[in-house]
């Protein structure tokens, strides 16, 4: 297999996954976007012209939630919060200054679980909202007032998200990239990042 | 539309000024409820002005209304309902339905493509479908469920107020038709003297509640009624209280600056985290073999 100092991260299964719900997910904000305000519609002649993101962005949304549940299913089980995950989340403060004294981490930390938790959460609204945004003429005006609300609102709350992992993803966590992209880590990016998963690891190997 | 630019007063999902320079008079149409004998030559009128396909693919339900409710091909629709009375008077009721081309319209607000949906200076609110992009977010903005969707072409269409015809001086083609002078059209002003005229007469002959509907929710309209039981507007087919609703106002108010916010602040606040505190470093320790 691969030499002693590398640790596979992700298996091709969690990869691919991943890269699909990356994929969709950033077509939809940015069509999304392209809706949401005048100053984005510029995004919208980027990606074929208004009509067409009207056609397809619930189509990739369907498409997206399709992944989304894949990813669930794969990853819930590693994404359960436990003691120590809590009393990572009250050190959050150290963990964004790089400051020591933050409890050690599993196979995720405790804000991956936290953003799997919250873009499950908004896939499922957005998708249950997007439904009578899809089909206007099918569903109420109220209903379509308050799905355009829910819609909008868990958008955001799922575009801070998409930032923050981005940016942690590629310009903190640096080696990230390279699991999610090839699906290993150095033994020493493990033992920086996810101390318990590493050490989990060389007990079982 | 060029030639009227100057006079278009808003125009839809634009945030730079509208290019209206030009004021114009605010035009009206006036539907005169009880002088209406349901004789549909606006209906005729509308669809041979605009040149609009006859919709033949409904069955028929046994009502005088020649459809069941407004289409994107049929922009008017004179409403037949009755009305039970408290006293146990039937009334018959006929009433065109058409767009209000409200002062504050919900449509506007709420497409979210430039230049779909415009204003002009003398109230008209008008849908271009080139821009179009056929989310059908103004039927959900609309408090009167005007616009219309063809799911063929995912366009919206309504009732223009005959705008190329006003644009041209000449009176909408509902109101050329009228044999009853139900229909008149002229500067909101005037018109509004005539309802309340006519008002007065229906008081006198025993309509205690006669009124005109102007409603104030949707910043008034440019179609207005005189209704002999204004304070019962539903049983005419229009909405009682018709607002902008609030819903509405927040998402396209308040949530909006939410919205950039969170996408900006979002990227700035990354910056400067990285600038302040810069990568995780890996330990010394850690990388020690």
């Amino acid at each position: 297999m691969a030499d002693r100092d590398e640790i596979q991260r992700f298996t091709m299964a969690e990869r691919l996954i991943h890269w699909a719900v990356a994929i969709s997910f950033v077509y939809l904000v940015l069509s999304g976007l392209a809706l949401f305000h005048p100053s984005f519609y510029w995004l919208a002649y980027v990606l074929g012209g208004g009509p067409v993101i009207r056609q397809w962005h619930p189509i990739v949304g369907v498409l997206m939630f399709v992944f989304l549940t894949a990813m669930y299913l794969k990853w819930r089980r590693d994404m359960k919060l436990d003691d120590l995950d809590r009393r990572w989340l009250r050190q959050v403060h150290k963990y964004i200054r790089h400051e020591e004294g933050v409890p050690e981490a599993g196979r995720f930390n405790a804000g991956q679980k936290l953003l799997f938790k919250t873009m499950t959460l908004m896939g499922v609204l957005l998708l249950l909202s997007g439904i009578p945004l899809w089909f206007p003429m099918r569903f109420s005006r109220n209903l379509r007032e308050w799905s355009i609300l829910v819609h909008e609102v868990a958008a955001l709350v799922a575009i801070g998200g998409l930032i923050a992992h981005i940016y942690m993803g590629t310009a903190v966590v640096r080696g990230s990239m390279r699991a999610m992209l090839t699906g290993w880590v150095s033994r020493a990016w493990a033992r920086a990042h996810h101390p318990r998963w590493a050490r989990e690891f060389e007990r079982t190997s | 539309m060029p030639t009227v630019s100057l006079e278009v007063k808003a125009v839809s999902a634009t945030t730079t000024p509208a290019p209206g320079m030009k004021e114009a008079p605010r035009v009206a149409k006036l539907i005169d409820v009880s002088s209406c004998i349901g004789c549909k030559a606006c209906e005729v009128a509308c669809q041979e002005w605009n040149d609009l396909p006859p919709s033949v693919d409904r069955p028929f339900t046994g009502s005088y209304q020649t459809m069941p409710d407004l289409q994107w091909n049929f922009w008017q629709l004179i409403k037949f309902r009755e009305v039970l009375h408290q006293d146990g008077r039937l009334e018959w009721t006929m009433t065109k339905y058409q767009c209000m081309h409200c002062a504050d319209p919900g449509c506007l607000r709420a497409c979210p493509a430039p230049g779909a949906i415009v204003q002009y200076a003398n109230g008209i609110v008008d849908f271009v479908q080139e821009n179009c992009i056929g989310c059908g977010y103004c039927i959900t903005g609309c408090p009167f469920d005007v616009p219309r969707l063809n799911p063929q072409t995912g366009k919206v269409s309504k009732c223009t107020l005959c705008s190329d015809r006003v644009a041209a001086g000449l009176e909408p083609a509902c109101i050329k038709a009228c044999p009853t002078n139900c229909l008149s059209f002229g500067t909101k002003e005037k018109l509004l003297q005539i309802a309340h005229r006519r008002v007065e007469q229906l008081k006198e002959r025993g309509f205690t509640k006669a009124g005109v509907y102007d409603p104030p929710g949707v910043g008034g309209t440019h179609v207005i009624y005189v209704l002999p039981h204004a304070d019962r507007p539903e049983d005419y087919g229009l909405p009682k209280d018709p607002k902008v609703s609030w819903t509405l106002k927040l998402w396209k108010g308040p949530l909006k600056w939410l919205g950039r916010l969170i996408v900006f602040g979002g990227i700035l606040a990354a910056f400067v985290h990285y600038l302040r505190f810069g990568p995780h470093r890996v330990r010394e320790e850690d990388t020690g073999k």
